[in-house]
């Protein structure tokens, strides 16, 4: 009886425990009272906990019992929980898991994340999408391979005239998007750069005689496809306005190009933004030399002084909001082949619409022949037509200027004034033309005598002045002299010897030009008094050896 | 004959508990409720049979069903929102655990169980589905909601050996 007993307890183990177990009950304990029952339940629990083990639901648990009652509402848990998940998959986030202990809660607060993570998606995805379809710009995302239209904004239905279901799908060139050129120059700006560049492209558009659109665009990711977003501006209005002007500043290139002034744009640091080719006519330096000369290559140095003057006043009109003064002067530059040559220069301000400063505008113009006119018409103004020499008008203003010099340099200058003694016997014993070449050779021997820096002129008749700068009356005196004996030994033509008076005086501050002039005239009176053919200086009144 | 019936009944026999109960509530005891079910099955079965008895159950059950539908449950559209909403309300009045298990609207076909059963749970083994009344109920709720009247079958009891009562739900086309 306890063998049996042993050996019953020991198959209900192995039942219990052992992986494998025999197909049915043994024959020698089928017999035995319960034991069939126990076998049947335990080999029916053995059975439904392995099939909920391996996840199998769907059987039907037939048996009933403490035990399999657990079981099946173990089942019956995981049963719902699938509903739930399945329920959840389906956007509905109302279940929620009572009576599991932890588990619920852990359960219920991945639900609730799950579901504010949706719902954050689903507010984001509800903002970009308003965005989207609110931007004024005509916005479309096409497929990167075969550019064809993903998704589209309300804009771009607009721009094309259709609505986005009938745009959804089509490719770029089956609608005819570009113009030909437009499409290669689309795609290469999106295709062979890492980070498309903006691009502004003609498009094709029914309703549009023209039509220029700025693309920005982005590559990017939607489910692992690669795709482009573009928003395209509307620029065609902007695109005419710079036709118009480009074609305006062609026209105004193509002038300065082409005129023979140099026109010439500046800014306020002095520095050229534009000068024409035609510099290279006027100074031979081409408009890259000149770019680069130094305002000292530029301009001779009265000139440039002129300039930088104008220039100050330019920068002060500016800085201080004041009107811009029109520069006008003539203008001395060296030439490449080293002369020089005078021009005529305007500078005006440029501004733009809103008043700002572009620059200032300059015009020079070659007054070569203009300035050797006006320096011929000087020359002829300024010469006594008889003797060539200077006339009074212009002794006149030089001793003004070295009277201002002196003033201004405290250097002294004298003045000689001699007059051809006995000249009026001359004309009346051999006639006026005799006299007058008579006065030619005393211009010939006065120019022959002076140094560079003086000036030599016919004071009236037979009188002749002498201005001598940065000479004092000693030094007049030895010129005098030098003149004095020339004369004497020359031999005029027809009237032979001849002889003069010589009056000197040197300036002093407080000398008007009048007062000098008088002082060297009673200078030579005094000469002339004291027999002629001598040299008298002023204040030492002295009679000097004949 | 319908003039005549005295137990005819009106959410209004059940009476006003807040007035008539002021100190006791609304609350009792389980075994007090089931006192009542398992005398009336009782004399019932004496009466009429065991077959009747259970069918007597089952039409109660869905007439109960019906005015519980009524007075308790919100008018929802949505399925899964009438679930959630019936899960509660049996929680909150102490009926039971419900949940899902299968749901097939297509083919009309749902499997429920309820835990912790008001009529069942903790009975004695008697190797039969005692829960008539829960299975008319069930089946007039589903109905209300679906306008589809649907047969309910208890497969699994406590009074079976089971933990937890499950129903087979099957819409009747």
């Amino acid at each position: 009886m306890a063998d049996e007993m042993s050996t019953v307890l020991k198959y209900i183990n192995s039942l219990l425990q052992d992986a494998n177990i025999p197909a049915a009950i043994p024959e020698r304990l089928k017999d035995i009272d319960g034991v069939q029952t126990i076998d049947n339940a335990l080999r029916n629990l053995r059975h439904s906990i392995r099939i909920i083990g391996d996840g199998d639901l769907a059987e039907k648990l037939s048996s009933t019992g403490y035990l399999m009652g657990t079981i099946k509402s173990l089942q019956a848990t995981l049963r719902n929980l699938i509903w739930q998940t399945k329920a959840i998959s389906a956007g509905n986030f109302s279940n929620r898991v009572e009576f599991l202990g932890e588990f619920s809660s852990a359960f219920n607060g991945m639900v609730k994340k799950l579901e504010n993570t949706i719902s954050e998606v689903n507010e984001a995805k509800a903002l970009f999408e308003l965005f989207f379809e609110t931007i004024p710009d005509a916005t479309l995302i096409i497929a990167y391979e075969d550019f064809k239209i993903f998704n589209c904004n309300h804009a771009f239905e607009k721009l094309m005239g259709s609505a986005k279901a009938s745009l959804i799908g089509k490719s770029l060139s089956e609608l005819k998007f570009f113009t030909d050129n437009s499409q290669a120059e689309f795609e290469s700006s999106v295709k062979y750069f890492e980070k498309p560049e903006s691009i502004s492209l003609k498009l094709s558009l029914l309703g549009y005689p023209t039509y220029y659109g700025l693309f920005s665009s982005a590559i990017i990711n939607i489910n692992d496809e690669k795709y482009i977003l573009s928003v395209i501006k509307n620029i065609t209005e902007l695109k005419n306005l710079e036709d118009q002007l480009r074609k305006s500043e062609e026209i105004h290139r193509l002038l300065a190009d082409n005129a023979n002034d140099v026109i010439w744009i500046m800014d306020l640091t002095g520095k050229f933004t534009y000068i024409s080719p035609s510099v290279e006519k006027l100074r031979g330096f081409t408009v890259e030399e000149v770019m680069t000369q130094s305002k000292e290559e530029l301009l001779c140095p009265d000139s440039l002084a002129l300039m930088e003057d104008g220039l100050k006043r330019a920068i002060f009109s500016i800085e201080n909001n004041l009107p811009f003064e029109v520069f006008r002067g003539d203008i001395e530059q060296p030439c490449k082949d080293g002369t020089t040559i005078w021009t005529d220069l305007t500078v005006s301000a440029i501004f733009d619409k809103e008043e700002q400063f572009l620059g200032m505008l300059g015009v020079t113009r070659d007054i070569t022949e203009r300035k050797a006119m006006e320096d011929e018409i000087r020359r002829i103004t300024e010469l006594d037509h008889l003797t060539q020499l200077y006339n009074r008008l212009k002794i006149d203003k030089t001793i003004k200027q070295e009277i201002a010099r002196s003033g201004r340099s405290h250097k002294p200058f004298a003045i000689i004034l001699f007059d051809i003694d006995n000249f009026k016997r001359v004309n009346d014993t051999f006639g006026h033309n005799v006299g007058d070449e008579v006065l030619q050779d005393v211009g010939e021997i006065l120019r022959t005598s002076i140094r560079k820096i003086d000036t030599a002129g016919r004071w009236g008749g037979e009188e002749f002045m002498l201005v001598l700068p940065e000479s004092d009356a000693n030094a007049a005196v030895v010129l005098a002299e030098k003149i004095r004996i020339k004369l004497r030994e020359h031999t005029f033509a027809e009237v032979g010897q001849l002889t003069a008076s010589f009056g000197i005086a040197a300036f002093t501050g407080e000398l008007s030009a009048v007062e000098l002039v008088a002082r060297a005239d009673g200078a030579m009176y005094q000469a002339k008094n004291s027999g002629k053919d001598q040299v008298a200086t002023y204040l030492a009144a002295a009679k000097q050896p004949g | 004959m319908e003039n005549k019936r005295q137990y005819k009944f009106s959410w209004e026999l059940l009476g006003n508990i807040a007035e008539g109960r002021p100190n006791m509530g609304n609350m009792t005891r389980v075994e007090v409720y089931r006192l009542m079910q398992y005398t009336f099955r009782d004399v019932m079965e004496l009466a009429v049979g065991t077959k009747l008895t259970d069918q007597i159950f089952y039409d109660a059950g869905k007439l109960a069903g019906k005015e519980f539908y009524l007075h308790f449950l919100q008018q929802v559209t949505d399925l899964t929102d009438f679930i959630n909403q019936l899960q509660a309300l049996l929680q909150e009045l102490g009926i039971g655990i419900l949940r899902v298990e299968q749901l097939d609207m297509e083919k009309g076909e749902m499997i429920l169980t309820v835990s912790e059963d008001l009529d069942c749970s903790g009975l004695p083994e008697s190797g039969t589905e005692i829960c008539t009344y829960d299975e008319g109920f069930i089946s007039s709720l589903l109905e209300s909601f679906t306008g589809i009247p649907f047969k309910v079958k208890e497969v699994d009891c406590w009074c079976t050996g089971d933990r937890t009562c499950r129903f087979h739900a099957k819409a009747e086309k």
